[in-house]
């Protein structure tokens, strides 16, 4: 993980990983990638605590998950959003945004 | 692999929920691929191979950390899916359970028909056992209570009443008895005219000696119970009330103690009320209770020769039945060497006070809890029949969800649920039947069991319905289960073939042969008792119970001396001027009911050769009484009014008098001695039934109330037409003189015979309707068999009938199988029969447990029923086409 990559605010590991989860099945290292290409290495979650997240996301029946074949014709387990986690995406996203926007207008120069 | 339609993921097959070993098996796995697929792309980016390995690690960050907080996780979704899988499944299963009910409405229908029947009746039994068998007596260590009679070995009598002077030495002497005391109570006759406030009531009443109340031990209610000085003159008008009494007349008003109430014209004055369930020694309702010294020997004999009380004692700690027997009986000897009135008198019998209380009923209760117990077996195996043959019938359904994946233990769950369902179902039919099961047997038994007041569904019954349910369920729900699950997958290619799962039947008929066995005790139960029925109600009574009505009362103490002659006698007048009235008359124990007053009268000129001469029961009538009742004069005269105190005294004997004091000889004109006074035989009439309907009949003679008065009265009024309807004319006409005479009672010979008789009625009843449904039942176990057989069958008997079978050989197959069934069901169920019937003897009237009459009777019912039952399948098998049925499937 380079080491300028920013630390993320607590609680928006859920969200990238919902977020990510909306495209389609994906294995750990697949999330883990996708949100390093995709914020061209400027957001990196720690693999611990992305394993972690997905565990517990799991248990809350925000996200499934089933094993299946990965590229590499590797048993890999492959993580799915359900309804239940889109819904809570939604909600997470919106205050998200709320909270980004309250938090620009302050830092924004006079 | 970010294409959720790649063909390379296939879904997971998903078990039930994985072992713990299972889960850490794949968070590794997990775990591994992410480090793997890491290292593989660094590779990629130039690293080596062993530093692009420890790099993947070093990146991922806490391992181990992040290993025990997934692992934790996964082990609580692990457990929270296992107890979703599991309610979700129960859910799914009841929700099929039910739907499966509803599609197969028959097989629903009879088997909660029959669990609902064997629930209710055993319910229903089960409650009246409970209330009069199991229930605890209303007295402190009731199991230390007994009764002792007087007994008299060389004249047979072994429960003789007590005269109150051997009672008194009893209880001085004896030191195996804590405590001792006696009473005088008949049920119905022994009674105190209650007046002053309020309608005048005839009060039913115990007389009690002083150690009665402290023998039983009961706690009083309100008040107290009678001290010792209450039972001597001076001190004894004092009345204990019972709690249903003090209830009904004063409104349970608890200042009634230390108020005095008018009792035969006396004020007495209230000392204490019992508790509710107190009635000893009535088993049914007791009014009051008064000291027994009230009344003087003027009024009650207290010689020695004057038997008429009944003991119960208090055994001493550690002292048993047995050792009072012999302390009491050597007292009793002594005393019939002592004393010339105590001749032979030189014994007593001892027994439980539960015994005397229960003894008749118990036998019944017995018998009638064994055949409701055989009722539930047969509705059990019944049942088990028709889940098996369902299950067998489902062979193929649940190989193919076990094809599906559904594991055994899966099905077997199912077919529990439902088996359970259907036992819950049928348990709480059951229970609403057996309420009215039990309603009606209080109803109809009030006269016949103790406390049937108290008779109720309880906690206690209502479990022993729910665990018979629940066990009925999971052990006859079981088998099928098992059967069933076993060996799924042969089924599904056997099914193939169209011959799904015969394998059920050799056990399916083993359960018919047992039901079978069962039906045939159950209905030679009911036979031998509905014989005896029978045979009791074609007893010749010796009167004509139709068309009389009976009134009781007592002529009481405003009437006296020779002026109670002209009013009784101006009473059966007012009776017979009532239209419609053909004769009235008199006699002091009703038939049935009562046996007079023993006695020993010498018979002058009688030879020495012939004997002792027999015990003689006296009784009092009037004039017309035989008349009246309806018994024939076999010779001479009856008494009539010009028998009077002054004139010789006379009598009238029954045959069973005639034939034993003189045999072979004309009775009239003979002459026998009461004392001193010399009574002359004037008639003799037929044998009436006295003391009871199965007894036999005593020696009798008939005494003239005029020359030897009772002031206990049984009127018996002979009129045409419904003798209920006389009731309010003749209560009338009892008062025309006097407005204060109260009635103890008025009601129809025919009501009479129906309570002496209503006890073996209610049994021969119920084990009939027991034993009907036992029959039916079990022929309907045969039909299901063999018409399932028949079903299965349908290639094998098409095959035959296509290479040229007969329709006998077809007919003589399944019959001869039906047949087979219930042969050997009957064989079983008639040895099982000789041994329940064994236990029997004590309710059967002149009929022998072991009547071959009835046992073949009831084998060529149970055949023909058989025969019927295997006539249709067979007809069905006939009628079998051979093409379609080769086509079948």
């Amino acid at each position: 993980m380079p080491a300028d990559s920013l630390a993320l605010v607590q609680g928006t590991v859920n969200v990238l990983i919902l977020k990510t989860l909306t495209r389609g099945p994906m294995h750990g290292y697949g999330i883990s990638k996708w949100i390093h290409d995709e914020s061209t290495g400027a957001l990196a979650v720690e693999d611990a605590a992305l394993y972690q997240a997905l565990h517990r996301l799991e248990r809350k029946h925000l996200i499934d998950s089933e094993w299946g074949v990965s590229d590499a014709n590797r048993r890999a387990k492959f993580y799915t959003i359900t309804r239940e986690g889109r819904k809570y995406l939604q909600a997470d996203v919106a205050a998200l945004r709320r909270y980004v926007d309250a938090l620009f207008k302050i830092l924004q120069p006079a | 692999m970010n294409d959720p339609e790649r063909p390379g993921r296939r879904r997971q097959f998903r078990f039930p929920w994985r072992t713990r070993h299972q889960v850490a098996q794949d968070l590794e796995a997990e775990l591994a691929f992410h480090i793997d697929a890491r290292a593989a792309d660094l590779q990629a980016e130039g690293w080596s191979g062993a530093d692009a390995r420890a790099e993947a690690v070093r990146r991922f960050g806490d391992l181990d950390y992040t290993r025990a907080y997934c692992r934790r996780e996964d082990a609580r979704r692990e457990q929270e899916k296992r107890h979703m899988t599991i309610l979700d499944e129960l859910r799914q299963d009841l929700a099929f359970t039910f739907r499966s009910m509803r599609s197969s409405r028959g097989f629903t229908a009879a088997a909660l028909l029959t669990l609902a029947l064997g629930i209710g009746a055993n319910t229903a039994v089960f409650s009246v056992v409970q209330g009069v068998l199991l229930d605890p007596l209303p007295f402190r260590d009731a199991d230390q209570l007994v009764r002792v009679w007087h007994a008299r070995p060389s004249s047979g009598t072994v429960r003789g009443t007590v005269s109150e002077p051997d009672f008194l030495d009893w209880r001085e002497a004896a030191r195996t008895a804590a405590s001792m005391g006696a009473y005088f109570f008949a049920d119905g006759l022994s009674g105190l005219d209650l007046t002053g406030a309020g309608d005048p009531e005839r009060l039913s009443a115990a007389l009690v000696t002083d150690g009665f109340f402290q023998t039983l031990g009961t706690t009083p209610r309100l008040g107290r119970a009678l001290t010792p000085d209450e039972h001597v003159a001076g001190g004894n008008r004092v009345v204990v009330l019972s709690h249903g009494f003090w209830t009904r007349r004063f409104g349970a008003d608890p200042a009634i103690v230390g108020r005095a109430i008018t009792l035969d014209g006396e004020p007495f004055e209230v000392v204490g009320v019992m508790p509710p369930g107190f009635t000893y020694p009535a088993t049914q309702t007791l009014d009051v209770w008064i000291p027994l010294s009230y009344f003087g020997p003027e009024q009650i004999g207290r010689g020695r020769g004057v038997h008429f009380l009944s003991v119960v004692a208090r055994l001493n700690t550690g002292v048993t039945p047995s050792q009072l027997h012999a302390e009491i009986g050597g007292i009793a000897a002594r005393l019939s060497r002592e004393h010339l009135d105590n001749a032979g008198w030189d014994d007593v019998t001892v027994a439980p006070v539960r015994d005397t209380i229960v003894g008749d009923v118990r036998r019944p209760l017995f018998v009638l809890s064994a055949s409701v117990g055989l009722l539930l077996l047969i509705a059990c195996v019944n049942i088990a029949s028709l889940l098996l043959a369902r299950a067998s019938g489902r062979q193929r359904e649940l190989a193919v969800r076990a094809a599906l994946g559904a594991g055994r233990g899966r099905i077997a769950r199912q077919l529990l649920t439902e088996s359970l369902t259907l036992a819950v179902i049928g348990g709480a039919l059951g229970v609403v039947l057996g309420q009215a099961g039990v309603n009606a047997l209080v109803r109809s038994g009030n006269d016949m069991l103790p406390w049937a007041a108290d008779i109720r569904l309880d906690a206690s019954v209502l479990t022993m319905a729910l665990v018979a349910s629940l066990a009925v369920g999971l052990a006859f729900g079981l088998v099928p289960t098992l059967r069933a699950t076993r060996d799924l997958d042969p089924t599904l290619r056997a099914g193939a073939r169209g011959a799904g799962g015969g394998s059920g039947q050799g056990f399916r008929s083993a359960l018919v042969v047992c039901e079978v066995a069962l039906a045939v005790m159950l209905v030679i139960a009911a036979g031998l008792v509905t014989k005896s029925f029978a045979r009791l109600s074609a007893v010749d009574l010796g009167f004509r119970p139709q068309n009389a009505l009976v009134a009781t009362f007592s002529i009481g103490s405003g009437h006296q001396g020779e002026e109670r002659l002209a009013y009784l006698e101006s009473v059966l007048d007012a009776v017979r001027a009532v239209p419609g009235v053909q004769a009235a008359g008199t006699i002091r124990d009703l038939p049935l009911l009562g046996n007079g007053e023993g006695n020993r009268p010498r018979v002058p000129g009688r030879s020495d050769a012939l004997g002792e001469p027999p015990a003689v029961q006296i009784h009092h009538v009037s004039a017309d009484f035989f008349k009246a009742i309806g018994t024939p004069l076999v010779s001479g005269r009856s008494v009539s009014l010009s028998d009077r105190v002054g004139t010789p005294w006379v009598t009238v004997v029954n045959e069973e008098a005639a034939r034993r004091l003189w045999p072979g000889e004309d009775a009239v004109g003979k002459t026998l001695l009461l004392g001193s006074t010399e009574v002359r035989v004037v008639g003799v009439v037929g044998d009436i039934r006295q003391r009871g309907i199965a007894e036999p009949v005593d020696p009798a003679m008939y005494l003239h109330l005029h020359q030897n008065f009772r002031n206990r009265i049984s009127l018996v009024v002979r009129v045409t037409g419904d003798p209920a309807t006389y009731a309010g004319l003749v209560r009338q006409a009892i008062w025309s003189n006097d407005k204060q005479q109260t009635i103890t009672g008025v009601t129809t010979l025919d009501d009479v015979l129906g309570r002496v008789t209503a006890r073996p009625r209610l049994l021969a009843w119920l084990l009939s309707v027991f034993g009907a449904i036992g029959l039916s039942l079990g022929v309907l176990g045969i039909f299901g068999v063999l018409a399932y057989a028949v079903n299965q069958r349908r290639q094998e008997i098409g095959v035959r009938v296509a290479l040229g079978a007969s329709a006998h050989s077809v007919v003589r197959l399944i019959v001869g199988r039906g047949m087979l069934l219930a042969g050997a069901g009957l064989a079983l169920g008639l040895g099982g029969a000789a041994i329940l019937a064994g236990s029997m003897r004590a309710v059967l009237f002149d009929i022998e447990p072991l009547d071959a009459w009835t046992f073949a009777q009831v084998s060529v019912v149970l055949l023909g029923a058989a025969l019927l039952a295997s006539w249709f399948p067979a007809r069905r098998a006939l009628a079998i086409d051979p093409v379609s049925a080769l086509r079948y499937d």
